[in-house]
């Protein structure tokens, strides 16, 4: 393929683009809670939450090629390790990101054990049974000690009267969040200082996600899954450990699902299996932001949770015909229910047909017609090349080239 | 965050608003009248009250102390916010499930009665001098979506909301409400979370709280089996079926009630609850209390059907949750619905004799001239929601305050109203921390599926009010 | 016993349910080795298409023809158009292909037909409940032995047993069924001796797709409404069902469809403090999963040798 302009990889040009596209990402970053009112920090803060479920789904489905449409368990275990740690026994909201992680890393390794038996639409059958029996379990009469049953948390036997910050005018209830004397936000009651709260925590756990994804990705383990997801069998001959992959990853996008779980939590001060994330629709909605972004690419699930959270804000209300724009209108006025479901669906199969891999992905086999970024010469950074290689020219489209082996019988 | 379709779980509190209830047979126009005229005199006597004992205590101490009780506006982000004078126009906001879900179709006439009301209020003149704006953002009854809706009507000035529907979703802005001291008025649930004055005094509730429905039922098996009776529980295992039963269960020894069973089903499982039944059947209890959901009450009333017809020596009393009690819902059982108890507080606008009653006509004819004409009997509830909410600003707006936030959640909290479109003997009463709870009387009813009309069962049943 | 009995007879009536829609699932693999996860929704667009031909006045004994035959139509374009154009691509297209089906049916009934349960008053529906193909009346039961067997329960196991026998004809008896055995067996081969092998994919989506409407239809009778979330867990047992019995195997399929709705109800039943309503999907789950583990070929299906 040609290109208008060639620049070398860790080139100048190259780091010129670089620095600018961070630059942008964080400005929108910092120019939302800033700038924005407090519907737009929220919903910014309902993309953020989403884009890190979808990038730990991502690790497993777009890098390792193993099918779950059960993440919104992990979450489910995130929100609740939160919910049950600061309602009933009054520890602090911080502590339990890394004891969430922790809890649903050991649950996504023990799950990895079959699933590495069980390959392609199989596991995807299991793990749908996951997303489906988890609730469950929450409500399970035998678990209401710890998990409240069906109502939830917190209940009147909790210690704290919410799952995430006690904030409140009480003696012993937080009222500043203060970095070293350092108060940033102001009184923390008010509506103002809470979104932006929320906002930068799910901000930080976004970010931190991110590198964990990006440090995988660009490490040993993270070749191993490449090759793992590319062709399993060769994978093993050139001596990747497939088993103790999977169990890796499968531990590491589960501790980072949960990640989300406790800012929902905490964001919302309560926790019940009937929030939508924790059902079998949080798990589709993770599938489908991902995918719609571009599995395999770090970019795909950020670009995919800002693109569903923005159409399903737009798109809310277009049950009432006259909320549609007049020009959309002869389009959706039919309908009885918003667009946004039919919207996603289509665009899910319409990509499948034209760029498997996601927006992302489509942006950088087209750009790379523009511009083209030449790999450093093989022995420093030949992996990373072959991703970029893989992400931009190759006609394969799968995201699971696990599965085939079924599909050869 | 998620935005998608919620639960069927989402019918819950449906059912509970749109109560159908028949107006009794002595249910005469002036009676009516005589109702409203209280309610108006009613509200003035208390003004009125009000104003001269608030004048006798500023003159007798520094500081006003107005009679009963009243919020503290010192606990408030900004307290200069809570008792600035409201003019001109007062935005009220709300959240409700408009799309997503089978809650969506079952609310959608709930919006359509509040809206109309409140047009109703504003070219009646109700509150004089203050121009009522309401606006209702959609959160698809997913408690992750309402901070944003929340959020989003802050931003653009309301001042006030109310008839937010759902626990979780109302349990999930009432911490942000409070602190802002934002009047949440109306909770449209009927958990008892919303009786917590101390901890959450700007939140209230409108629905009567499902314990104490659960305690009326328990109060009317005793009447009907004075001997005691042994009771089937048949729940839905999530908040509301749980909140239900454990009332039930809490209270069934007082009124010799021995519980002999309980299944449960889930709110997610479209399988009809045969084997639930048959279980319950091979019980043969006196009484089948039962809490389903939404489609669930449909399958298991039509399940129980065929259980009664299949064990001829059992014919047992069955007591179904009023959130079943929708001209919709038991008109989609059909016969399998004949026979069975449940409770209601509002008028059954579907009798022709209540259609005929003053208020109930003014209502018709307004939502019909406001092109709701169809929905007129699914409507009531959020007819009956707006008309609280404008009689709660219209008091506060006449109090000596004036018309401040501090003033509305006072109002709601020391407030004696008749609703035009409630049950004769039903009247809204608050007071304080004594009495949270708006509505706590019922009456129970008796279905008949041919005229697809409701029986009163004794009396208004109105030992529970607190 | 005779609690014993009827729990027995009630999970038969709905095991027959997950059978109906475990035979689409195994027509489908067996042809082309995808997982079809719309197939659920499929049947319940036919399944709300029937409700609106009874809306119109249309008899059930005639609009079941037709709701089968949209399933049909809807399966048999699924693999023409969707799903045979990215098959060449990955399996994992497919898969997404069929996810994104089944978000988009779901929300075609939606908006189509609002999102209430149906039949409705409230929306002026006539029906007063989702007709039944058999007499539903209460007194229409039979007591053996002290259970009480509905008559309508009894007519849906008929129509399994009767579908499933079928089905045995059409795959041993006649040229299509032999050809559809040679396409699942060896698709390019098949090719070679002649077989349309495109045309006998379409025609298997198709048929599956005609199956899951009748358990749809049969399904909603038995609830006497229609709803979204109708398919859900059904689709679920079903397909624990398909892997119990091999996914390559129709008899083995209803078999454990039927099994899996016994166990269900005995565990839910028996072992109420236990598992009990909420954790009896679990029972669903751990069978798929110890299947998965110990014979991933299921009880009646034929181990096959993994190629690379």
């Amino acid at each position: 393929m040609k290109s208008l302009v060639t620049i070398r990889d860790g080139g100048a040009a190259h780091w010129a683009i670089r620095i600018a596209a961070a630059l942008l990402v964080v400005a929108a970053l910092f120019l939302v809670p800033t700038k924005g009112g407090n519907g737009l920090i929220t919903s910014s803060t309902e993309a953020l939450t989403l884009m890190c479920a979808a990038m730990a789904l991502n690790l497993l489905l777009g890098y390792t090629g193993q099918i779950s449409i059960g993440h919104s368990a992990f979450f489910g275990i995130g929100a609740y390790t939160t919910g049950i740690c600061v309602s009933r026994w009054g520890w602090s909201p911080w502590i339990t990101f890394p004891l969430a992680f922790v809890a649903a890393f050991v649950v996504g390794v023990i799950v990895s054990f079959p699933a590495s038996r069980i390959k392609g639409v199989y596991l995807a059958l299991v793990t749908l049974a996951l997303a489906l029996v988890f609730p469950n379990v929450l409500r399970w009469p035998k678990l209401a000690w710890l998990t409240g049953g069906g109502p939830g948390l917190p209940n009147k036997d909790s210690q704290v009267q919410t799952t995430g910050f006690d904030i409140g005018r009480k003696p012993g209830q937080m009222r500043h969040f203060e970095i070293f004397g350092w108060d940033p936000f102001g009184d923390l009651r008010s509506l103002d200082a809470k979104t932006a709260f929320y906002y930068w925590i799910a901000a930080f756990i976004a970010v931190v996600v991110y590198l964990v994804c990006r440090g995988v990705v660009k490490s040993r383990a993270g070749r191993a899954m490449v090759a793992v997801r590319d062709n399993e069998t060769a994978a093993a001959v050139m001596g990747v450990n497939v088993v103790a992959t999977k169990a890796f990853v499968f531990g590491i996008s589960a501790g980072l699902c949960a990640l989300p779980g406790s800012v929902t939590a905490i964001r919302i001060g309560s926790v019940s299996p009937d929030i939508a994330s924790l059902t079998i629709i949080g798990s589709l909605t993770f599938l489908i932001v991902m995918v719609i972004g571009g599995a395999g690419s770090l970019w795909g699930p950020i670009v995919g949770a800002c693109l569903y959270v923005f159409i399903s804000d737009k798109t809310g209300t277009w049950a009432n015909d006259d909320a549609i724009p007049a020009l959309l209108r002869p389009f959706f006025a039919w309908s009885k229910t918003p667009p946004g479901g039919g919207i996603f669906a289509v665009l899910l199969i319409a990509l499948m047909f034209v760029a498997p891999r996601g927006i992302v992905g489509a942006w950088k086999q087209y750009s790379s017609r523009l511009v083209r970024v030449v790999p450093r010469p093989v022995g420093m950074t030949a992996p990373e090349a072959l991703v970029r290689e893989s992400g931009a020219d190759t006609t394969d489209t799968t995201g699971a080239t696990g599965a085939t082996n079924i599909n050869n019988t | 965050m998620i935005r998608r379709r919620a639960t069927i779980a989402a019918i819950v509190a449906v059912g509970a608003l749109t109560v159908a209830a028949c107006g009794s047979d002595d249910n005469s126009a002036s009676d009516t009248t005589t109702a409203a005229t209280t309610a108006d005199t009613t509200a003035a006597t208390t003004a009125d009250t009000t104003a001269a004992t608030t004048a006798e205590t500023t003159a007798a101490t520094d500081a006003p102390a107005p009679e009963g009780w009243a919020v503290n506006t010192d606990d408030c982000v900004d307290p200069d916010a809570a008792n600035a004078p409201i003019e001109g126009t007062l935005k009220i906001g709300s959240a409700m499930p408009l799309t997503g879900g089978v809650a969506a179709a079952a609310f959608a006439p709930v919006k359509g009665g509040f809206e109309s009301y409140i047009k109703y209020a504003n070219e009646q003149g109700l509150v004089p001098g203050v121009t009522l704006e309401l606006t209702i953002e959609d959160d698809q009854y997913n408690a992750e979506l309402t901070p944003g809706a929340i959020a989003k009507q802050i931003d653009g000035g309301s001042q006030v909301f109310s008839g937010i529907i759902g626990s979780p979703n109302n349990a999930a802005v009432r911490a942000t409400l409070n602190d802002e001291c934002i009047p949440q008025l109306n909770a449209l649930t009927g958990s008892p979370a919303w009786g917590e004055v101390a901890d959450y005094p700007w939140t209230t509730g409108i629905l009567i709280p499902y314990t104490v429905e659960s305690k009326i039922y328990a109060a009317q098996i005793a009447e009907l089996f004075p001997e005691g009776a042994t009771v089937s529980l048949f729940y839905v295992n999530n908040e509301f079926g749980q909140v239900y039963a454990d009332a039930f269960k809490e209270i069934a020894g007082d009124y010799n009630l021995t519980i002999v069973g309980e299944q449960t089903i889930e709110a997610t499982d479209s399988n009809p609850p045969a084997s639930q039944v048959t279980t319950i059947a091979s019980e043969k209890a006196d009484v089948v209390m039962a809490v389903p959901l939404g489609a669930g009450c449909i399958s298991f009333l039509s399940e129980m059907a065929s259980a009664k017809a299949q064990n001829a020596d059992w014919t047992p009393a069955t007591f179904i949750t009023n959130t079943c009690a929708s001209s919709l819902i038991l008109g989609a059982a059909g016969p399998a619905a004949d026979g069975l108890y449940t409770s209601g507080n509002l008028k059954d606008i579907g009798d022709p004799a209540v259609q005929a009653v003053p208020v109930v006509k003014e209502y018709i004819d307004y939502m019909t001239a406001e092109g709701f004409g169809e929905i007129v009997t699914t409507a009531v509830a959020g007819w009956h929601t707006g008309e609280i909410t404008v009689a709660i600003i219209k008091q506060a707006a006449e109090s000596p305050e004036g018309l401040t936030r501090a003033s509305i959640i006072n109002a709601a909290r020391n407030f004696t109203y008749t609703p035009s479109l409630a049950r004769d003997g039903v009247g809204a009463k608050s007071i304080g921390e004594e009495d949270p709870f708006l509505f706590e009387a019922l009456t129970v009813l008796q279905y008949n599926a041919t005229s697809a009309t409701f029986t009163d069962v004794g009396k208004l049943i109105a030992d529970f009010e607190s | 016993m005779d609690l014993f009995l009827q729990r027995v007879v009630d999970g038969l009536a709905q095991g027959s349910v997950y059978a109906l829609i475990a035979l689409g699932l195994v027509i489908i693999y067996r042809g082309t080795g995808h997982l079809n996860f719309a197939q659920g929704e499929m049947a319940l667009f036919a399944t709300y298409c029937v409700y609106q031909l009874g809306e119109w006045g249309l008899s059930i004994y005639i609009s079941v023809w037709i709701g089968m035959a949209i399933g049909f139509a809807v399966g048999a374009a699924t693999e023409r158009l969707l799903v045979r154009p990215v098959a060449k691509k990955s399996p994992f297209a497919v898969f997404i292909v069929t996810i994104g089906l089944f978000q988009f049916l779901n929300w075609l009934d939606g908006a189509i037909w609002g999102d209430q349960l149906l039949p409705n008053s409230g929306v002026g529906s006539e029906q007063s409940q989702f007709p039944s193909l058999f007499p539903d009346k209460d007194t229409d039961f039979i007591t053996i032995f002290g259970a009480n067997i509905r008559i309508q329960w009894i007519g849906v196991f008929a129509l399994v047993l009767l579908v499933t026998g079928l089905l045995f004809l059409l795959f041993n008896k006649t040229r299509f069924g032999l050809a559809m055995r040679a396409v699942a067996s060896s698709p390019d081969s098949s090719q070679l001796v002649g077989i349309r092998t495109n045309r006998v994919l379409m025609m298997s989506w198709g048929l599956a797709a005609a199956i899951g409407a009748l358990g749809g239809i049969v399904f909603a009778g038995l609830n006497n409404s229609v709803s979204l979330g109708l398919m859900f867990t059904v689709f679920i047992y079903g397909s624990a069902a398909a892997t119990l019995g091999g996914f390559d195997s129709p008899g083995g399929a209803v078999l454990a469809g039927l099994t899996i709705g016994v166990i269900e109800n005995l565990v839910a039943g028996y072992a109420q403090e236990w598992v009990g309503q909420s954790l009896k999907l679990g029972v669903a789950f751990l069978v798929i999963l110890i299947v998965l583990m110990v014979k991933p070929s299921g009880l009646f299906g034929t181990q096959k040798v993994e190629r690379v």
